[in-house]
This record gives C-alpha cells, sequence and structure tokens, in this order.
C-alpha cells in the first residue's frame, strides 16, 4: 500500500509537470486527487489495512495530498503566466497607426484676438460694452466732432442706408451712447463690427475694432500711454516697446497713433515693419473737450482717453496672416489653424 | 506731400540729414512715408555739347553726333531722338555708366560705333519723359557730372498731412515746423517787384457775387510776360513735387503753391469777355471745358469764376481749357483766392475732379495767405517772364475775422499730459511755431493764434501743439487709478463665449461671414419676398443687402469649401440680423442668432472610423446638447428652406426661437453645394432667458436602481417621439430615466411596422421590488397597445 501510495505521488506529479495548460491540469488534478481520483481512492480503502498502520498511512496520504494540491497551485498559476504571456504576445497592435480623431473645433482667429483682448482689459477692470452697428450719423460722425463736409469724413468711406442711418464706421460711437447715458468714472471696452467702403489685400468692407474709453477727474495722456504699454506687453509678449506718434482724430485731442516694436524682429528691422522695427497698430488720444461737453461732461471738471485698434491688423501681424480676406472667406483648412495651441511663442 | 529736402533748405537751417528729418517730423506728427533719391546715382553721366549731327549712312532714322565732353573729350554717339541737335547741352553717358536697368558699353550701330549715349529723362530715371533727349539750360557747365551740374542730388520726402493742418500742405509750413523743431528762425522768400504807375483798377474788375462760396479773392493783372520754359531748378523742385513742368507761367503758379499752399491761377486775359471777373454760382445747364479737357456739366451750387458771360474756371478745382494760358498769351489775370472748404469739396465729390488745389481748399486754407502768395508769384513772374505788373491788387474780402484768442491756463498742460512741461518750454513752443503770447499771470497766457492755424481753437488744442514738439517720448507711462470697481462682460457676451465653447469642443468650426449680402438671398431660400435693408453705396450687388438670415453667409462658405475640394465642413457662426421695417426710419432691430451647418463626412476618412455622412441626427444631437431645456418644443416645421420632411420648429411659450433641419436641395443646387447639408438657424434673444438658468443640484441615489428593456412593433409611421411620451406619463414618478436603444424594420417585424426597444431605469427612494417594477411596466405595455396598437415584440 504504502509503495502505490509514493507511485501515485510519483505520477502525479510527473503529470502535474506535464500538463500544457490549464484545463490539462485540471484534467490531471481530477485523476489523482478528484472525488473518484486516484489518490482519493487509495485513501478509501484505508479499511482494508490493519487498524495499527492506518494512522501511519491515513497521515502518509495526508502528507502526499498537501504535495500535490501545493504542486498544483504553483502549475497552475504557472500556466496562468504563460497563457497570459502568449495571449498579450498576440494582442500586440501595430502602435504606429495614427490614432482615433477626437473632434476639436476652432474658435475664428477674429474671435480669439477679440477674447483675448478683453480678458486683458477685464483684468484692469474695465466693463466689456456693445452698440449697434446700424447707427446714426449724428453718434458716428457729429457727436465724435465731425460735422457735415468735415474733411474726416474723407478718411472713412462710409456705408450709408438712408440720409441720416449708415453701417457705423468705427466702434467710437459707442464712447457717446456709454457717455450720454452714465456719469463718471467710466472705464469701458467695446468691440464690435465696423464698415468701410473699401476692399483689397489689407482691407475689408466689414471689419473688427476694438474701442476703449476712460473717463474721470484727472485722467491723462501718460495713462493712456502706461495702459496701451501694459497691454500690448500682454497682447504681444513682456519685451514689447511702445511708440506713442502725434496723430490727429476730429474726437481726441492731443492724439497719437500707437506703435509697438516689431513682433516678428523685435524692432531691429525686417520685411514686416518695413526695416522700421515698429508697427502701427491702434490711434488714440485725449477725449476732446468738444466731445465730452456734448454728452454733458465739464471739461473742466473730467478728462479721458480713448483709444481704438483694428482687430484684423492685429490678427494679421499676431499670427503671420498676409491677406485680410482669408477671414471672412472661411476655407476650412484656415479655420482649422486657429483651433488648437500651436505655431510659435508669442 | 511730396516735398524736396534742398527746397526746404531754403526757408529753414536743417541740422539733420534727410532720414532723421523724417524721424523727427514723423514724431511731431508730420509722418514721413518715404524718402527717395530724386535721381538715380547716374555716375558716368556727364553734361556735353553737341557739336555736330550728321545722318547715320545706313539708318534713316539715326544721327551720328559729335559730342563735346569738356576735358573728357570728345565723343562720337549715335542718337535716334528726334529733338537732337548741334549747339544743345545734354546728358551724355559714356561708356561704363549705369542707368536704371542698363549699362553704358560702346556698341556698333549698322557700322558705325556709337561711344555712349544722348539721355532722356525717362532713361535717366527721373521722369517718364522719353519723348526725345533732355536738352539741358545753356549755362550749365561743360564737362561736369550731370547730378552735380543741375542739381539732381537731392532726396524726396513724401510726408503725409493730417486732415487738419492745411497748412504743411506747402513746403514753408513745413519747414515752419521744422524751425519750431530745431528752434532756428523761418526765413521767408523775397516777394519784391516793380509796378507799372497804371493801377490794376482802371484795367480791370473783380465781382464776387456769393462770397459765403468765396470769402476773399485777389487779383492781379501783368502785360508783357514771355512764355518759355521755367528755369531747370524749379522745374527740378516741381518733378520732386510730382508735378509736370509746363510753362514759365503755369509753373511759378504751381511752384508758389508748392511753397505757400495757395493756389493760383493764371488766366489769359485776352480771353476774358469784357476782361473782368465775376466769382458766381453756375446758371442752371451751363457747362465748361476743364483743362483736362472733360466737358463739365455744372449745376447751381458749384462756384466758378467767369469772365463777363461765361465760367471760365471751376473756383478752387481746374480752369478752363478756354482761358488756359499759351505760347501767344502776353496779358495775364492772376487769381490768389479763398474758397469755402465744404463747396470745393461737395464740387470736387459731383463732378469726380480733383486736383492739388482742390485738396488744398478742401481742408480750408488761411484767407490771409492770398496777398503774400500774389505777390511770391509776381516776384517770380517778373523776374524770369518779364511781367510787368499793374499797381497793386483789386482784394474784395469778407469782413476780416478777428484773430482767435484762447486765454490759455497753463496748469492744462499737466491735467491734460500727466507731467509738468517747463513753463518756458510751453512759451517756447508755442512761439516758434508762430502763436502770439502775452503773458498775464504766471498760470494765465494769452495765446493769439495765427491765422494758418485755423485747426488750433482751445486749449487742449495747445496742449497738443506742445507736447508734439516737446517729444511723446517723454511721456510717463502711469496707469489711472480705478474707481469705477471690477470690470465684467454681458450676459450676452458671457453666454456667446459658452456657446463657442459648447459647438467648438463638439468639434465645430467658427465662420465669420460678411453682414451684407446679396439682395435676392431670401429668395433663394425659396422663403419668397422680405424686406431688406439696402446699402445706398455697397461696393457691388453681391454685397448690397444687410442680411436678415444667417444660412445664406454659411451656405456661401459651404459652396467656397466645396469649390475647393474639401468634403466636409462642420460650421457655427454668431452675430446679428439686421430687421427693419421699409423704408427704415428707426434702427433696425439688431437680432443676435446662431447659424449651424453640416456638410459631407461626419469625420475625415480615417481607418478606425466607419465613412459616414453628417444626418439629421447629428445636427439634433448638438442642438439638444447646446439646449437641454423641457420647456421647449421640437415640433415639426414648415420652412420652404428645409426638406419638408426632416425639419424641426423650435418653440418656447408658443413663439418660434429656431428652425433647424436637411436644406431643401432647390436651394443646395442654387449655392451649388453637393450632396446633402443640415442647417440650424435660432435666435438667441429669445433663447437668453435660459441660458440664464443656473444648474439645480440634485442628491445622488443611495438605493439600488432597476434596469428593464422593452421591444416593441408599431405602425412604421408612428412617430417615436409620441411612444416616449406617453412612457414618461405611464410609467410614473420612479422612471428616473427611458432611452430608444434599437429602432429596426426588416425580417422578421411585418412589412409597414418596425420595432422598438426602449431602455428603461427605474429608481427611489428605497429598493424596489420586483412586483411594482413589473406592474409598471406591465402597464406601460397595455398603454402603448391601446394608444398606439403596439404589441411586444
Amino acid at each position: 500500500m504504502l509503495s502505490k501510495v509514493e507511485e501515485i505521488r510519483k505520477s502525479a506529479l510527473a503529470a502535474c509537470a506535464q500538463a500544457r495548460s490549464v484545463k490539462e491540469l485540471e484534467q490531471a488534478r481530477v485523476q489523482f486527487l478528484g472525488k473518484k481520483g486516484e489518490l482519493t481512492q487509495l485513501l478509501r480503502s484505508t479499511g482494508q489495512l490493519p487498524p495499527e498502520e492506518r494512522p501511519r498511512f491515513g497521515k502518509l496520504v495526508n502528507e502526499v495530498r498537501d504535495e500535490l494540491e501545493a504542486a498544483w497551485v504553483e502549475r497552475e498559476q504557472q500556466l496562468f503566466r504563460e497563457e497570459e504571456e502568449r495571449r498579450l504576445a498576440a494582442e500586440a497592435l501595430d502602435i504606429t497607426l495614427p490614432g482615433r480623431p477626437i473632434a476639436r473645433g476652432s474658435v475664428h482667429p477674429i474671435t480669439r484676438v477679440i477674447e483675448e483682448t478683453k480678458a486683458i482689459f477685464m483684468h484692469m477692470g474695465y466693463e466689456v460694452v456693445e452698440g449697434p452697428e446700424v447707427e446714426w450719423d449724428y453718434y458716428n460722425f457729429e457727436a465724435l466732432n465731425i460735422p457735415p463736409d468735415h474733411p474726416a469724413r474723407d478718411m472713412q468711406d462710409t456705408f450709408f442706408i438712408t440720409e441720416q442711418l449708415l453701417l457705423r464706421s468705427q466702434t467710437s460711437p459707442v464712447q457717446i451712447r456709454v457717455m450720454e447715458n452714465r456719469q463718471p468714472p467710466i472705464r469701458i471696452l467695446a468691440p464690435g463690427k465696423v464698415y468701410r467702403a473699401d476692399s483689397d489685400i489689407t482691407h475689408s468692407p466689414m471689419f473688427h475694432q476694438i474701442e476703449g474709453l476712460v473717463v474721470d477727474r484727472g485722467i491723462t495722456f501718460a495713462d493712456l500711454k502706461g495702459t496701451l504699454e501694459l497691454f500690448a506687453r500682454r497682447m504681444f509678449g513682456a519685451k514689447t516697446k511702445i511708440r506713442l506718434r502725434p496723430s490727429y482724430f476730429p474726437f481726441t485731442e492731443p492724439s497719437a497713433e500707437v506703435d509697438v516694436s516689431c513682433i516678428m524682429c523685435g524692432g531691429t528691422g525686417c520685411r514686416v515693419c518695413k526695416d522700421t522695427g515698429w508697427l502701427e497698430i491702434l490711434g488714440s488720444g485725449m477725449v476732446d473737450p468738444r466731445v465730452l461737453k456734448g454728452v454733458g461732461y465739464d471739461p473742466r471738471e473730467v478728462s479721458g482717453f480713448a483709444f481704438g485698434m483694428g482687430v484684423e491688423r492685429i490678427a494679421m501681424l499676431k499670427y503671420g496672416v498676409n491677406d485680410i480676406r482669408l477671414f471672412f472667406e472661411n476655407d476650412v483648412r484656415f479655420l482649422r489653424q486657429f483651433g488648437s495651441q500651436g505655431g510659435r511663442l508669442c | 506731400m511730396l516735398v524736396s529736402y534742398k527746397w526746404l533748405q531754403d526757408y529753414v537751417e536743417i541740422p539733420w540729414k534727410p532720414e532723421e528729418l523724417a524721424e523727427r517730423l514723423t514724431m511731431a506728427g508730420l509722418e514721413v512715408e518715404g524718402i527717395t533719391p530724386l535721381a538715380p546715382d547716374l555716375e558716368g553721366v556727364y553734361v556735353g555739347l553737341v557739336q555736330e549731327v550728321k545722318d547715320h549712312p545706313s539708318a534713316e532714322n539715326l544721327k551720328v553726333c559729335s559730342v563735346d565732353v569738356g576735358s573728357r573729350g570728345s565723343f562720337s554717339i549715335i542718337c535716334g531722338a528726334p529733338n537732337v541737335a548741334a549747339g544743345q547741352k545734354v546728358p551724355v553717358a559714356l561708356a561704363g555708366a549705369v542707368l536704371p536697368g542698363l549699362t553704358i558699353q560702346p556698341t556698333e550701330i549698322r557700322g558705325v560705333l556709337s561711344e555712349g549715349m544722348i539721355c532722356s529723362q525717362a532713361e535717366l530715371g527721373i521722369s517718364d519723359d522719353h519723348a526725345g533727349i533732355w536738352v539741358l539750360p545753356e549755362d550749365v557747365p561743360l564737362g561736369q557730372s550731370l547730378v552735380a551740374a543741375v542739381g539732381l542730388d537731392d532726396v524726396v520726402l513724401d510726408v503725409s498731412v493730417y486732415a487738419n493742418r492745411p497748412d504743411c500742405m506747402s513746403v514753408i509750413g513745413i519747414a515752419r515746423e521744422i524751425a519750431a523743431l530745431t528752434g532756428g528762425a523761418l526765413r521767408l522768400p523775397p516777394l519784391d517787384y516793380e509796378e507799372l504807375a497804371v493801377p490794376v483798377t482802371e484795367r480791370t474788375s473783380v465781382t464776387v457775387e456769393d462770397q459765403e462760396r468765396c470769402p476773399r479773392y485777389t487779383a492781379a493783372l501783368l502785360e508783357g510776360v514771355r512764355i518759355g520754359e521755367s528755369p531747370l531748378w524749379m522745374q527740378l523742385r516741381l518733378w520732386a513735387a510730382g508735378m509736370r513742368p509746363i510753362n514759365n507761367v503755369v509753373d511759378i503758379t504751381n511752384y508758389v503753391m508748392l511753397e505757400t499752399g495757395q493756389p493760383l491761377h493764371a488766366f489769359d486775359f485776352a480771353k476774358l469777355a469784357e476782361g473782368r471777373i465775376v466769382v458766381r454760382t453756375a446758371r442752371p445747364g451751363e457747362e465748361m471745358v476743364t483743362l483736362d479737357g472733360e466737358r463739365r456739366q455744372l449745376t447751381p451750387d458749384m462756384l466758378v469764376i467767369c469772365d463777363a458771360s461765361d465760367p471760365k474756371c471751376i473756383a478752387g478745382i481746374m480752369g478752363g481749357e478756354e482761358s488756359e494760358v499759351t505760347r501767344e498769351t502776353t496779358t495775364i489775370l492772376l487769381e490768389s483766392a479763398n474758397f469755402s472748404a465744404i463747396n470745393v469739396r461737395r464740387t470736387s465729390r459731383a463732378l469726380g475732379l480733383s486736383s492739388e488745389s482742390s485738396s488744398r481748399f478742401e481742408k480750408g486754407i488761411d484767407p490771409e495767405g492770398t496777398l503774400l502768395a500774389s505777390r511770391r508769384a509776381l516776384h517770380l513772374l517778373q523776374k524770369l517772364a518779364g511781367a510787368q505788373i499793374y499797381a497793386g491788387h483789386i482784394d474784395i474780402a469778407a469782413a476780416k475775422r478777428a484773430p482767435k484768442v484762447i486765454d490759455f491756463d497753463l496748469r492744462e498742460v499737466e491735467r491734460l499730459l500727466g507731467v509738468a512741461v517747463p513753463r518756458e518750454a510751453v512759451c517756447r513752443i508755442l512761439r516758434s511755431l508762430e502763436f502770439k503770447l502775452e503773458e498775464v499771470s504766471q498760470e494765465h497766457v494769452q495765446v493769439t493764434v495765427p491765422s494758418h492755424r485755423g485747426d488750433v481753437e482751445l486749449a487742449a488744442d495747445l496742449v497738443e501743439e506742445v507736447v508734439r514738439i516737446w517729444g511723446l517720448e517723454n511721456l510717463p507711462s502711469t496707469l489711472p487709478p480705478d474707481r469705477t470697481g471690477a470690470g465684467g462682460q454681458s450676459e450676452r457676451m458671457a453666454w456667446a463665449a459658452y456657446i463657442r465653447e459648447v459647438l467648438v469642443g463638439a468639434g465645430l468650426q467658427e465662420a465669420l461671414t460678411y453682414s451684407f449680402g446679396k439682395p435676392d438671398h431670401h429668395q433663394r431660400l425659396l422663403r419668397g419676398e422680405a424686406a431688406v435693408i439696402r446699402l445706398q453705396n455697397p461696393i457691388s450687388e453681391d454685397l448690397s443687402a444687410l442680411r436678415i438670415s444667417l444660412l445664406p453667409g454659411l451656405l456661401e462658405v459651404v459652396s467656397l469649401n466645396a469649390s475647393r475640394q474639401q468634403t466636409r465642413a462642420g460650421l457655427f457662426e454668431l452675430g446679428a440680423v439686421y430687421l427693419g421695417e421699409l423704408p427704415l426710419v428707426e434702427q433696425p432691430a439688431e437680432e443676435w442668432r446662431l447659424g449651424v451647418v453640416l456638410w459631407g463626412q461626419r469625420q475625415a476618412a480615417h481607418w478606425a472610423l466607419p465613412e459616414a455622412e453628417y444626418d439629421f441626427y447629428d445636427l439634433k444631437g448638438l442642438l439638444e446638447l447646446l439646449l437641454p431645456w423641457p420647456e421647449l418644443e421640437w415640433v415639426k416645421g414648415q420652412d420652404p428652406a428645409f426638406h419638408p420632411g426632416r425639419q424641426v420648429t423650435l418653440r418656447y411659450k408658443g413663439r418660434e426661437v429656431g428652425v433647424f433641419g436637411e436644406v431643401h436641395p432647390q436651394v443646395l443646387r442654387s449655392y451649388r453645394i453637393p450632396g446633402r447639408v443640415y442647417a440650424a438657424e435660432l435666435s438667441l434673444e429669445q433663447l437668453l432667458p435660459f441660458f440664464k438658468l443656473v444648474p439645480a443640484f440634485q442628491a445622488l441615489p443611495r438605493f439600488p436602481a432597476v434596469d428593464r428593456d422593452l421591444a416593441v412593433v408599431v405602425e412604421d409611421e408612428q412617430p417615436v417621439g409620441d411612444l416616449l411620451l406617453a412612457l414618461r406619463e405611464l410609467a410614473g414618478e420612479l422612471l428616473q430615466e427611458v432611452s430608444v436603444f434599437d429602432v429596426y424594420a426588416g425580417q422578421p417585424i411585418p412589412a409597414g411596422k418596425k420595432s422598438v426597444a426602449f431602455s428603461f431605469r427605474f429608481q427611489g427612494e428605497r429598493t424596489l421590488k420586483d412586483e411594482e417594477i413589473n406592474a409598471i411596466m406591465e402597464r406601460c405595455v397595455e398603454g402603448l397597445r391601446q394608444r398606439f396598437g403596439a404589441e411586444i415584440r
């Protein structure tokens, strides 16, 4: 009987080691350790032994069973690992295939510039407001110190709808609408569409402007310079310098054109800045006393500054777009380029 | 304004080279947009004397010239110009000379050697005159380099003058600015001349009938004028200014206009009926031929300069052919007048005619300037054309305007600039610009504005004068004190940003199209006639009507992309449409809308995705994402722009707030768009209240949910939405969610029917029992059977 135990043990261990799969291993387990397995049946035959041998025999069988069960567990884990390795090996993918695309749209570049500008000025406490695009001659011109037949009307080829109604040629009428309805202190930013009868590579009959206006006691030209300097640094990068050049706008006095150091060459001179090192980006000035008076403010008490910039111009400079018409053609290959961060750091 | 650097030097000492002068002027408010040399280098081009001209032995149109170039020797040069003649001083380019686009080499022409070239102005690159060789004045030194000999070593500044500074539309005006910048003195040109004993009033008269349009008319009369060429130095300066020399008299009037900014006009006195001038408005039906040969129809609001009978000149704009100064002219009436800026501007616009003169008058010039300009011209006419001048001027002027005086509080400088400019500097700058200062107190100065500075009226204008000369670069940078509180933006803008975020996140691209388009867009959408606001002066018919829908613009974008080999587009636009009653008497409503179009493939072709085109449910899903409010009604629409069976009208409280669906194929054909397009247009104005909703938190369920499925067979035409509505009602409060997970027609479902499968999730404030859910499901099945004849599958 004892030799029988050893025989079963040997052949069971051999079967365990030879099992090639979890399934084979299970079959072998049933053969030796199952309810009708060889070892189980051997144990059942204990009764045939003399009583004094029975404990020893029982102990031996149990020892062998424990040993075999441990062997099975170990073999099973080993086989599982092997099988998993084989499966993983078979599952290898072509990691060079392109990934499944996630649809991500794009914001229009003009919107991007407007939103960026809004954010900069909102951080400085500006309130962003809007005004009508179909405007009265009064708001677009007269209230801005541009009476009929003023030569400054030639600077802007205006679309008229009726004698008195027109498509605003600038966002400046929003200044008047705001001042008519509020008392200083005023600190507003007014982005929006404007229209002029002009169309070529740098002019579009519809384009966008952003107007700023600050009116309060003691507002100065130096405040204007500081404000625009801060804007230019945030918009075009910390190293950007600005330059004010005297200019003429009927509704500001003194007036200044504002240049930023060229964002392409940094000011050393290149094709974009026509070797001047500077790029003209906005017009500005101190609100003309006649304009303040016109809205019922006392120009001896309060003063203010105003500025206006062309969004397309800034977008063209910032993104390197060379034809203004691209913005309104909406070729999807153009629009797509403004969908995600990319390109050069500013 | 184009101005010669050397000419400026006549009136003011310039311590700067042209480049630095340009920079200084730009920073003082006279932007210099370009600096160009008057002539190219022209090395190797000399002054030669044509000694002999012979016919070329074998070429009919060519001459063989013997040219003396002083110490450089004598050269044989072949010339084809018709005007070459012995005795002429001419520019000669010798071997090695570099002309624009040409290097001169000795060349054999039909068997005769040519050792150089006798040049035209065009060949030298100084004008476009290539009618013949350039015949130089006799007194030009022989053998010298051409550039030095005739004064071509000059540069031309292109100065951009703002509309408020007509005084700077003149060389003296710019010189005055330079003097203010350098602190130097302005030197005015000589004005003296000899007069005849006979006063001008004995020979002619001037009547001004409309003094509002002609505040001043100054006339002089001169006889014995010898018409000829003007001197070379004058011609060069006119060239530099972009004007063409004509004859000495016309050149002098133009020269003095450039010099002083005051336009002048010379009439051939012999052509003036009764030898007198009448300034009046044109009579109905009058016309005249202007100097450019065009016949102009005049209207009664145009001011004209006439003789006793007819218009001879359109005031301030252009003279007439009839009284033009010609070679035969000997007696001249010289006009130096001031015309109303508005009238010149309107007339110039009405006639579509502008000139150097009108561009000055339009901006409003100094009425005090007429006499000075006339005197200057008379000085030159006597010197250069031998004019004999009748004594005095006829000078008809409206009441002289008192000079403007500004009570200038010097503290204004610091109040507006934010920096203290020293009092002494303020006064010095204003004086240098010819303002007269009378100091009243430490803080107050009476400032008298010179007559040529019509633009200066207020203290703020004086502050501008100070700061632009003092230098804006000296201005410090400060930030204004903020008393306004936090900034922000309107709700509309905030929601626009939100909508953009949702749609961009969903893969759409934002488009921006023109607010105006073709006037027939509405008809092209099959929507019939509509009131569109039209522009009076559109740049084209295609951009002439304000839009009343965003769809045409977006469809045009799709069309453009289709024509450029694109296969898909998912676009949206946020913008206004313009709705007004015609004729427009009030501002139209600018209704803020969202437009969406989906066209072509859902995604770009990709190995891991099935190829599929956008469909109706892509658009519906997008809108359900954006507009998730149960209060909105989604009902079958009837918009002719859309497919009759594939469109939805969105309603809120009975009002239409939007429409979407598949665009009608007839519309797509008219926009030349292949395939199908799904489009939506929503009035955001009316949806704004919803966007304001604050998300309401609901506690997460603590008890397990129970899920059930149900498939029923119904008639094919049965809208599934009705079933969903019924199920929500039948299932009661415990139903948390019911969704459609399958719709199927075909075997084994009988023809004319479809199977619809729903998935339910029940949730309660307790653990739900199977039996109660079973009861609910039975109720649902029974309800669907009764209402829709649905059978359980």
